[in-house]
């Protein structure tokens, strides 16, 4: 009985031209720009070409934004007395949130897989295990924003949402090291992103580019931001329910 | 006016004996139903029972209490005491075995999705939808399916929600206030459609402002007032009680007890000269007002206005159960 429903809901979420121009063009472009900017430079330390590591920076930043703005998108199904329609159907609360984080992540797909399609086709090679690493990984690295952007959508208004999202997009973007490498960034700044999702998001990435395949660090950080974040999404929701 | 509590009195007595058997297999049954916000008594001890295939209309003016009481039916909110059962389950229980659909007063439509989508969507969601298709055509927009729901009309976007709360083949359609953004045509076709449900022996209730809409669709009305039922009867009862009118005129010369015992009055309000005559029978009582006082003039007469039929029966109401 979900699949129609997520299928349905992933088809509205990449409808929307705020969806097309983030999270479809927006990353491929940043990439192409950077990449002609510095791509040929190498990583600090490393044979490694920007251009790779770019990549998995802006398929981190078009995964996020798809994750986190489909979320935060049920502000206005909210607004909408939307949810109250939902509650008459059998969807259940923890239902209707798995139901949205996992159409969060289903829509980040094709945002990921674009921009390193452009790596391909800028002459990044990665083995077979880098690929995976850089799309599946970092793909699956999405779940907390697509739980923030949920958050997002419980706690704002239809009109408030833009302003949220676009407030995360430039503190994880560029906070988080995506528009520019935190190798540049000063210590404290450094330690600052090192705190961020989005830091770890792309992190998966760098480090199948940089031949490290230790996730653990990752993995705990991104695992520490979704149990809080869905721990907030459970009990907010919890109250709406009871309220409404 | 007092005709009015006779029969709803009696239709109580007389269903008295039944309504016990009714309700073991009752369609709505609604207990001492409770719920307050704040100071306000929302919903201020409500009892109904609905019988399978009844056609309900649950009228009232603003703040009665009815999407209140309709909220707590559907599990959308808890009642503070009381309680409400949907051919006996519990009101979550029914909605996620999709025994019940509802159309919600301020409820929209999802901006960027289709009128098939939309219906699809909470199709997916039920155990044992109707095929879309036949939702969309029992609702009568089968033409509008690949439609954005941004670009319908407020009859259509009506309707679409019809589709919505029938896609789950509901045992009991739950609608409030339907056909509030409707023209006269739309209200039409609307409730044509509604027809075709009841007609397959399907219960409904409705909350709604219209009069005549209870009048032309429901077997039974409904009505509340300050979070209590003031007035359940057939809609013929209702009919009787609200089809009076109100007669005005300038008679010098007539006494009130003089126009008490004009035919056909059942209320006397006198200010000087100027008399208000409530009547059951307008015609009879200008006729023999007009032999008797042949100086009577500025003469008026118009149909009791639901507002004051509202009036009437509450304070009727409240006088009988005293």
């Amino acid at each position: 009985m979900k699949t129609g429903y997520l299928a349905l809901e992933a088809k509205r979420a990449m409808r929307s031209p705020r969806f097309l121009i983030f999270t479809l063009v927006f990353p491929v472009v940043l990439f192409l720009v950077y990449k002609g900017l510095y791509g040929s430079a190498k990583v600090q330390g490393t044979d490694i070409t920007y251009t790779a590591y770019l990549m998995c920076s802006m398929a981190a930043f078009g995964g996020f934004m798809a994750a986190m703005s489909t979320g935060a998108r049920t502000a206005i199904e909210r607004s909408a007395g939307w949810q109250r329609q939902l509650r008459l159907t059998p969807l259940t609360p923890r239902g209707y949130l798995f139901a949205k984080a996992a159409v969060g992540m289903l829509v980040a797909l094709p945002s990921i897989v674009l921009v390193s399609l452009a790596g391909v086709f800028s002459g990044v090679s990665l083995s077979p295990v880098g690929w995976v690493q850089v799309v599946v990984g970092v793909w699956i690295a999405t779940l907390p924003f697509s739980v923030l952007g949920l958050l997002i959508g419980q706690l704002a208004t239809a009109e408030s949402m833009q302003v949220y999202t676009s407030g995360l997009m430039f503190l994880f973007g560029l906070l988080g090291g995506l528009w520019i490498p935190v190798t540049v960034f000063p210590n404290w700044l450094a330690s600052v992103a090192k705190v961020l999702p989005s830091y770890w998001l792309a992190d998966v990435g760098h480090a199948a580019v940089l031949g490290t395949h230790d996730l653990g660090r990752a993995a705990e950080v991104l695992g520490i931001w979704t149990l809080a974040l869905a721990f907030v999404v459970v009990r907010r929701y919890q109250r709406d329910s009871a309220r409404a | 006016m007092n005709e009015m509590s006779a029969p709803g009195a009696s239709r109580h007595a007389a269903g008295a004996g039944d309504r016990s058997a009714v309700s073991a297999g009752a369609a709505v049954t609604l207990s001492g139903l409770r719920k307050h916000y704040g100071e306000v008594r929302a919903v201020d001890g409500v009892d109904l029972v609905i019988a399978p295939g009844e056609v309900v209309a649950l009228l009232g003016p603003n703040g009665a209490g009815k999407s209140t009481t309709v909220d707590m039916l559907l599990g959308l909110s808890k009642p503070d005491g009381g309680s409400a059962q949907i051919f006996g389950q519990q009101p979550r229980e029914a909605v996620s075995t999709g025994t019940v659909g509802a159309m919600l007063q301020e409820g929209s439509l999802l901006e960027d999705a289709t009128v098939g989508e939309t219906v699809a969507m909470i199709a997916s969601l039920h155990r044992r939808p109707m095929p879309v298709a036949e939702a969309l055509g029992r609702a009568g927009i089968a033409d509008l399916a690949s439609r954005r729901c941004t670009k319908l009309s407020g009859g259509q976007k009506q309707r679409v929600r019809f589709a919505v709360a029938l896609v789950c083949d509901p045992d009991l359609l739950v609608l409030d206030e339907p056909t509030s953004a409707m023209d006269v045509g739309s209200r039409r076709e609307f409730w044509q459609s509604m027809q075709q449900f009841t007609a397959a022996g399907k219960t409904v209730l409705f909350a709604t402002h219209y009069l005549d809409e209870a009048e032309e669709f429901a077997d039974r009305v409904v009505l509340m007032r300050g979070g209590r039922v003031v007035a359940d009867g057939s809609v013929a009862e209702v009919r009787a009680a609200v089809s009076g009118r109100t007669l005005r005129a300038v008679v010098p010369g007539l006494t009130e007890a003089a126009a008490a015992g004009l035919p056909g009055v059942n209320t006397v309000e006198m200010r000087a000269e100027r008399v208000e005559l409530g009547c059951s029978n307008s015609d009879a009582t200008v006729r023999a007002l007009l032999s008797a006082y042949p100086q009577a003039r500025d003469i008026e007469i118009r149909a009791v206005g639901l507002e004051e039929a509202f009036l009437a029966l509450t304070a009727d109401a409240e006088e009988a159960t005293r």
